[in-house]
């Protein structure tokens, strides 16, 4: 008892002194408590790499650069001051070392990123010793190298002009709990020009998200443009200006590989398509049709005539085309919030349903598969909202990922039906509950989802909740969300971060991360993007984030 | 006085479903044709004032500018080419004519700003005619003449440099229902770069807003910089980096006042002082001390002990140096949320109360009194917290002016004790509601005043509501406060705009809008009426670099009225 007692306490003294601020936190982590120099020459070397791919060679600069121009003070009283007898005294570091394990086969971070979930080796071991010898850094992919100079680039504080950490000697064997880690933005709302995106790719492989689910196109817009299909965007984007042309895509594609990050593009389907009415007219059932209330979640309304075959060849044929346009195995075909009332009201699909002698489902079961058989030949995994599983009676392939959003409890019910999972839940992860209700005339509407999802909350989330041992297996992984109702390039970085990164950690680190150890992280990886240039907010106070635990609800 | 006349309904209901959409608040009385109007290639803005003061030529200048710069097109489905043709053929204004009446005295915008709360003028008549090409803009004080400004700017929409409208002739005749319009701004909890508070300015400008009410410290920290008393900020302040020194803050009042709006500094206290403790420890009581919960609001604990006869004289010190230096005729002493626990273990307090044999009812009563008697001395009127007055039951002045913030609910009493009172309800107004739980270690905590509080519920508020006819003079306006625990310069901007502009127009508007209908009928918050505007206003925060958020879809924004519940 009394040595268990301890081994308790040593367990919360470790825990409430957190040796470094990385995050998400390394698997396996000691640190010591010796203060190192970084060399003013200090360098990032590749040499050991043959033929080291581009995408880690440019990884390698921004590092370096990241390093050098960061200047974040130490978050704590006196942001430093206090460090200069510890560092002035401290041995100087000029090299980090990366190289590759032994018979690892050299590819880009592009490529490793953009394998298959399963596939992908993110794994990396690194090493800072406290005497001023070369730092090393290890794994058997570059995308694992990649993850590890992210790690590096947030030991480093700076202090009148020296840039140096507290805890030498550092040693970690890092790699993730979970293979999906996402952000998902919806673009379709409200447009985000591509210099938005690409910085929030940048703040997203700063704390090891892995997948952008791109929520490119909705009811309201259309703005990606698809060769074959150019007619969509442009006569249902906002604007010419408000598109996302090939040359985007290429470009936002490539950048987030560079960046360790796949883009899983989203065509939601059948539902959420009333815009396709702009070109396609008679593809569309109860286009703006009024009330909206009775034919769609939100205004407008207008779904897809999936009972027409036609509807079916059309949507196979844009979601092919789309599917070249990116490179990554996931694709998702959405499936959410399908409204009955939309075509009960709609003469064309009775007559079509009557024609055929199938029910709505049957139909639908139909698209359904036609769309996953397409995807299928292109080399695609689907990925659909949970409703395709839950409330739709449609048939699925084995291999389909299930977004689970409407409820965590849902969880469960996807798993047992055996199929892999994805957590997007609203009550913890979507990030625009809480700002309150967006339709016109109702003073006293409030958000959907309120309240507000707390980091705190997102946090603690527990992906394994209630599911067996053979269920948990399915758990992919999970992600947060940002709707753009009430969103846009005004304020896309203070919704998303710093509370996006709280399901970073959680899926890269796994569940049970204590929320009071957490905040002190949590504020300084968010103090680091507002270095980095990214409007990450201050959850606090700056009184208290330079004291950690002092704003604690029981402190 | 400008007379107010009232116009028809018929032209009101054409103005509705037509053009005029753009402005924000929506003016007292409002008259609008058809007819496309646009400003001349040479347009320019002639000030027919004999010896007009430097700032009203200043805020013409930046008018002027800003209609060359601006480029705000108009909202609408399909795109405003098809505006092209009326804009070729839109009768053409060469220049605005700014008058004032006869008689009316030639003052500074800075000064007519800064008077007396209630002896200010901001009435103007302005008018556009579509039969001659001068635009004229009458006021009784350079003040009117700059609320007329900022209305003009707000006709127009641009097309390929050309700016026009489609709803002309114009007739305005505007004044404010309330003459304080305020915006309450923490800049302790977290601080906000002087550049952040002037592009505010100019955003509160926009929407003819009157009053910026500065929160400048709290128990976190104390940016300002008081020469008499340095360790304030040398100590107390987040980092030397993160002071108002006495010239930015005379640089933010100057910049304020030209362009219309009055500074109120709100020296917080007796509560919410920790961050003097940092300079001064012996003025603090319960400096830090935990659990902070027990001893005040929010951490850190700490309170002035206002028993003390040396706290006192710091007190009067500080309230006298800072409203001696500060231009305008109020100041606030605040004086929410003060905890009791905390002087009741407090052994110096204790002490004091022991000695004088009196009660801490007593003591804060005679404190308060004390502080109101410097502002007093300094030509300032005092504002104060309305749990001052309802809690505690303080004495204070006849003028003084109660900030009621816990519930609207509470107006009516601090009305029954014949105080003067602004709105600033946290049910209503607080722009922080609903950003969750900012404490540590608490999961499943949320915002203390959830729900988020959305423009059309900050709309709906009615300033007389429940106050009887003779007390409704005591209500001077309102005001919308951002706190700023979860709120620095990241998101400064996307929190307060555009739903600080439904502040804006319910004091300036007040209950009946222009064409005679009250502002809070029914499908007020509708997307084809004030929505419509507010929308457009957001567009024109956006153009002049204000990270104003989206209400809506812009599929929404488009469609008037299609969005609504």
């Amino acid at each position: 008892m009394a040595r268990k007692l301890a081994l308790l306490v040593a367990a919360l003294v470790a825990v409430a002194s957190p040796a470094t601020a990385l995050w998400p936190q390394p698997r396996n982590i000691t640190t010591g408590s010796t203060a190192l120099r970084l060399s003013p020459g200090f360098t990032i070397s590749l040499s050991s790499i043959d033929g080291a791919p581009e995408d880690l060679v440019q990884a390698v600069t921004r590092t370096e650069s990241y390093i050098k121009t960061d200047k974040l003070g130490r978050l704590v009283v006196g942001r430093g001051s206090s460090d200069v007898a510890a560092y002035s005294r401290a041995k100087t570091l000029s090299q980090l070392t990366l190289s590759l394990s032994h018979g690892a086969k050299v590819q880009s971070i592009t490529t490793e990123a953009q394998k298959p979930l399963e596939e992908r080796d993110e794994a990396y071991t690194l090493t800072v010793p406290s005497d001023g010898s070369a730092a090393k850094l290890t794994a058997s992919s570059t995308l694992g190298l990649f993850h590890g100079l992210t790690t590096f680039g947030q030991l480093w504080y700076e202090n009148d002009g020296t840039i140096y950490t507290m805890t030498t000697p550092v040693d970690i064997e890092d790699s993730p709990a979970y293979p999906y880690r996402g952000f998902m933005l919806d673009t379709a709302r409200n447009f985000f020009p591509v210099s938005d995106i690409l910085r929030t790719l940048d703040a997203m492989s700063w704390v090891k998200i892995n997948t952008f689910h791109w929520h490119v196109v909705d009811s309201q817009s259309f703005p990606l443009e698809v060769p074959g299909f150019t007619d969509l965007a442009a006569k249902g984007a906002y604007d010419p200006t408000m598109v996302y042309t090939s040359a985007d895509v290429q470009n936002i594609v490539a950048y987030a590989g560079a960046r360790g990050i796949d883009v899983m593009v989203e065509i939601d389907t059948p539902g959420h398509t009333a815009v396709i009415s702009q070109a396609h007219p008679e593809f569309v059932a109860c286009a703006q049709a009024t009330p909206w209330s009775t034919f769609a979640n939100e205004p407008p309304a207008g779904q897809l005539r999936f009972a027409d075959p036609s509807v079916t060849q059309y949507t196979t044929e844009l979601l092919h085309a789309v599917a070249e346009m990116f490179p990554g195995t996931m694709l998702s075909t959405g499936g959410d919030e399908l409204n009955t009332n939309c075509y009960d009201a709609d003469a064309e699909t009775q007559s079509l349903l009557k024609s055929t002698g199938r029910t709505l489902e049957e139909a639908l079961d139909v698209f359904v598969q036609a769309e996953q058989k397409t995807l299928a030949s292109v080399g695609k995994t689907p990925v659909v909202w949970e409703e395709m599983v839950l409330v739709q009676n449609v048939t699925l392939s084995s291999d389909t990922l299930v977004l689970v959003w409407i409820s965590s409890d849902d969880v469960k019910a996807v798993a047992q039906k055996g199929f892999k999972v994805i957590h997007a839940a609203s009550n913890f992860f979507y990030l625009d509950c809480g700002g309150g209700g967006w339709v016109g005339d109702n003073p006293q509407g409030n958000s959907w989802c309120d309240p507000f999802k707390t980091w705190q909350l997102g946090y603690t989330f527990d992906p394994l909740a209630n599911l067996t041992t053979d269920e948990a297996k399915l758990v992919m992984g999970g992600q947060h969300l940002l709707w753009t109702e009430q969103s846009g390039p005004e304020n896309l970085d203070p919704i998303v971060w710093p509370r996006a990164a709280s399901s970073a950690e959680l899926f890269w680190s796994g569940a049970g991360g204590n929320v009071t150890s957490a905040l002190p992280r949590l504020h300084d990886v968010s103090f680091r993007m507002r270095q980095r240039g990214v409007n990450s907010i201050n959850l606090q106070p700056l009184w208290c984030a330079l004291r950690p635990d002092a704003c604690d609800l029981n402190a | 006085m400008v007379a107010l006349i009232p116009f028809p309904l018929l032209l009101g209901l054409v103005l509705l479903s037509h053009g005029a959409r753009a402005l924000w608040p929506i003016p007292r009385s409002l008259t609008t044709g058809s007819s496309a109007v646009k400003l001349s290639k040479t347009f320019a803005i002639h000030v027919d004032i004999a010896h007009p003061p430097q700032d009203l030529l200043d805020a013409v200048a930046r008018s002027t500018s800003r209609l060359q710069t601006d480029k705000f097109q108009r909202l609408v489905l399909g795109g405003v080419s098809q505006d092209i043709t009326a804009v070729h053929t839109a009768h053409e204004i060469k220049s605005l004519i700014l008058a004032l009446t006869a008689s009316a005295p030639v003052r500074n915008l800075s000064e007519e700003a800064t008077m007396a709360i209630n002896s200010r003028s901001e009435s103007y008549t302005l008018s556009l005619p579509t039969h001659q090409a001068q635009a004229i803009l009458t006021a009784n004080s350079t003040l009117g003449l700059f609320r007329g400004l900022a209305t003009f700017e707000q006709l127009w929409y641009d097309l390929d440099g050309t700016k026009y409208l489609l709803n002309g002739p114009l007739e305005i005749a505007d004044e404010p229902a309330f003459p304080y319009r305020g915006f309450s701004f923490d800049t302790s909890r977290n601080f906000y770069p002087v550049s952040d508070i002037l592009r505010t300015i100019d955003a509160m400008s926009m929407v003819k807003l009157s009053i910026l009410y500065w929160h400048i410290i709290d128990s976190q920290s104390f940016p300002l910089e008081v020469s008499e008393l340095p360790y304030l900020s040398v100590k107390g302040a987040y980092s030397t980096n993160e002071v108002y020194s006495e010239q930015d803050v005379q640089q933010i009042v100057a910049y304020a006042n030209a362009r219309g709006i009055d500074v109120i500094m709100e020296l917080d206290s007796p509560g919410h002082t920790t961050a003097i403790s940092y300079g001064y420890p012996q003025h603090i009581a319960c400096a830090n001390k935990s659990p902070w919960a027990t001893y005040a609001s929010e951490p850190p604990a700490g309170q002035l002990r206002i028993a003390s006869n040396a706290t006192i004289q710091f007190a009067k010190t500080l309230f006298g140096s800072v409203s001696s230096k500060l231009h305008g005729t109020m100041t606030s002493s605040g004086g929410d949320e003060v905890n009791l626990p905390c002087w009741a273990e407090d052994k110096e307090t204790q002490a004091d109360l022991a000695r004088t044999n009196i009660t801490i009812e007593q003591a804060l009563d005679s404190f308060i009194g004390e502080v109101q008697g410097v502002l007093k001395k300094n030509g300032k009127v005092p504002f104060i917290k309305s749990d001052m007055v309802l809690t505690h039951n303080v004495t204070v002045t006849n003028d003084t002016v109660v900030v009621v913030w816990q519930k609207s609910a509470d107006a009516p009493a601090v009305a029954s004790r014949n105080l003067r009172l602004i709105h600033q309800p946290s049910d209503y107004f607080y722009l922080d509601c609903g950003a969750g739980e900012w404490l540590g270690a608490d999961i499943l905590g949320n915002s203390w005043c959830d729900p988020f509080k959305t423009w059309q519920r900050a709309y709906s508020f009615d300033p007389l509501a429940n106050l009887t006819e003779p007390q409704q003079h005591l209500v001077l306006g309102g005001q919308m406060p951002i706190w700023s625990e979860q709120t620095d310069p990241e998101n400064l901007d996307p929190i307060v705009w555009p739903r600080l502009a439904s502040g804006a127009e319910v004091f300036w508007t007040g209950a009946t809008l222009p064409d005679g209908s009250p502002r809070l009928g029914p499908n007020t918050t509708s997307g084809t009426q004030v929505l419509a505007r507010l929308h457009e206003l957001r567009f024109r925060l956006v153009d002049r670099g204000v990270r104003a958020i989206a209400l809506q879809p812009k599929w929404c924004v488009l469609r008037p009225g299609d969005c609504d519940l």
